[in-house]
């Protein structure tokens, strides 16, 4: 009974973590200081749909 | 029943895996930490998910994993030095099958601390491998703090829902665990952002600590309620009211004494006359048995090496009132004695230069902690969370090494996860810090004359 209450809650809260974390960008990668420089340089490149 | 909700879980946490492969390294940590293969009776018995999670990790880490602005810290070198070491003690051991058996958990607590720091490339990495150390240790934590409260519990009596008594199932082991985790989960009581520290988070947080804190008692060993002692002290540097936080503390550990469970009371009694009692006296002989041992062999037994030992010692009783008391001096002979020191374990195990590859690797954590506590003391924007994680790391390290000083713990793979959270920091800091003042340059050329560097 204890057991299982305790497993429930913490293995609960890992799969919530997991599921946060799925939603989360900046896991993988995240903003530099050099970022915001190079973004619109690319958008250039490849035009815009409504241009 | 439990066998399916397991395999589920296993199951979601894998596909999550697919979605983001840092999520491999969480699945080993947490197979690593609560071996759900050892809570159930079939299924997960049957495969390999140890082996599995780690070859995903490594696997994705290295086929889709960023690698571009990889750091290696010097402490990752040591950490392959010693385990190129341990292979070679291992192969020359006094004991080669037994040590074949220890090499098979240690290569790999080892080999995970090395590859570790590798992945934790973003501050969110570093914070969700914490939260998953965490909450796995959590998952016995919360069991023995609940029987405690139900029982009292008792040495050796507490049951951790796994029989077997290794890994973070020993009492002594996870006493320290649970204290050492304490300025980590006060830590995500302020600066996590998986889970955004609301009341649910506080309320969780302190219960938890809590429950940490009824380990020792729970357990009934000596070396939890030294490591509780430590760290209060510890924390003390952080406190701003101290006055305050002493006064708290000592009504605290007051308040707490007539709740404490009889078993627990007696056996801490027995910290004062230790030389009555067997478990401290043969640990004092297979101290001094190891210290002669290595000036035989400097390179150590390998793994296993005090199965040799034959101790004789003295087991002082004083009997009677304390100013007319009857020395009883008894004489026992044992052998094959634990170390019951990781200190210890390291000098007969590997000899002088693995226990000062070992300490160089333990120190060094020590000291980098302290760097970055000091660098980032001021900081207030975004690098706040840093010198605080810092200072949690580093408490946290020297629960475990005082804990260490009293149980074989050296290669205990929670604490290799710890030194490899605490890398992990360093390097993410370290490169956050190039990349500052990268641009640092590029405004002050626009501006002023540059500083120099």
């Amino acid at each position: 009974m204890i057991d299982n209450f305790s497993l429930g809650l913490t293995h609960g809260l890992m799969l919530l973590a997991v599921w946060y974390l799925l939603k989360r960008p900046d896991l993988d990668r995240e903003a530099g200081p050099r970022d915001d420089a190079a973004k619109p340089a690319k958008r250039q490149k490849w035009g815009r749909r409504d241009a | 029943m439990r066998d399916l909700v397991f395999v589920a879980f296993l199951g979601l946490f894998f596909a999550a895996g697919f979605r983001r492969p840092f999520v491999f390294v969480l699945a080993y940590v947490y197979i690593d930490i609560v071996s759900p293969q050892r809570l159930t009776y079939y299924l997960l018995n049957a495969v390999p998910i140890s082996a599995m999670a780690v070859a995903l990790a490594i696997g994705a880490w290295a086929a889709v994993d960023d690698k571009s602005d990889t750091r290696m810290a010097p402490r990752q070198g040591l950490l392959a030095i010693l385990l190129l070491y341990c292979w070679y003690t291992t192969i020359n051991a006094d004991f080669p099958v037994d040590a074949l058996s220890k090499w098979e958990w240690v290569w790999k607590a080892l080999a995970f601390a090395i590859f570790l720091p590798l992945t934790l490339r973003t501050k969110l990495r570093i914070e969700a491998l914490l939260l998953f150390m965490i909450l796995s240790a959590a998952s016995i934590i919360i069991v023995g703090g609940i029987k405690t409260l139900g029982s009292g519990g008792g040495y050796g009596q507490l049951n951790l829902m796994v029989d077997n008594n290794s890994g973070l199932y020993e009492g002594s082991t996870i006493s320290m665990v649970a204290i050492a985790i304490i300025p980590i989960i006060l830590w995500f009581t302020r600066f996590g952002t998986i889970f955004v520290p609301d009341w649910r988070v506080k309320a969780f947080g302190f219960a938890l600590i809590f429950a940490c804190l009824l380990i020792p008692i729970g357990t009934s060993t000596r070396t939890g309620l030294l490591c509780i002692g430590l760290l209060a002290i510890l924390l003390l540097r952080d406190t701003k009211r101290r006055i305050l936080y002493l006064s708290l503390m000592a009504a605290i550990g007051i308040a707490a004494v007539p709740f404490l469970p009889s078993a627990f009371t007696e056996r801490m009694g027995t910290i004062k006359t230790y030389q009555a009692d067997a478990s401290a006296s043969t640990r004092l002989a297979v101290w001094q048995w190891t210290i002669d041992y290595v000036k035989d062999h400097p390179l150590g037994g390998g793994f296993e090496a005090y199965r040799q030992n034959k101790i004789r010692y003295d087991k002082v009783r004083l009997e009677g009132a304390p100013d007319n008391a009857v020395v009883d001096t008894q004489l026992e002979v044992d052998s094959g004695r634990a170390y019951h020191s990781a200190y210890f374990e390291m000098l007969g195990e590997q000899g002088y230069f693995g226990l000062a590859l070992w300490l160089v690797i333990q120190v060094a954590g020590l000291f980098r902690m302290e760097v970055l506590r000091r660098r980032y003391a001021k900081e207030a924007g975004e690098f706040a969370w840093v010198a605080p994680l810092a200072a949690a790391l580093q408490n946290a390290h020297f629960v475990y090494l005082l804990g260490a000083a009293f149980i074989a713990i050296a290669f205990q793979p929670f604490v290799y996860m710890l030194i490899g959270a605490q890398i992990g920091l360093d390097t993410y800091v370290a490169r956050r810090r190039s990349e500052t003042v990268w641009t640092g340059f590029g405004k002050r050329r626009s501006g002023t004359a540059p500083a120099p560097a």
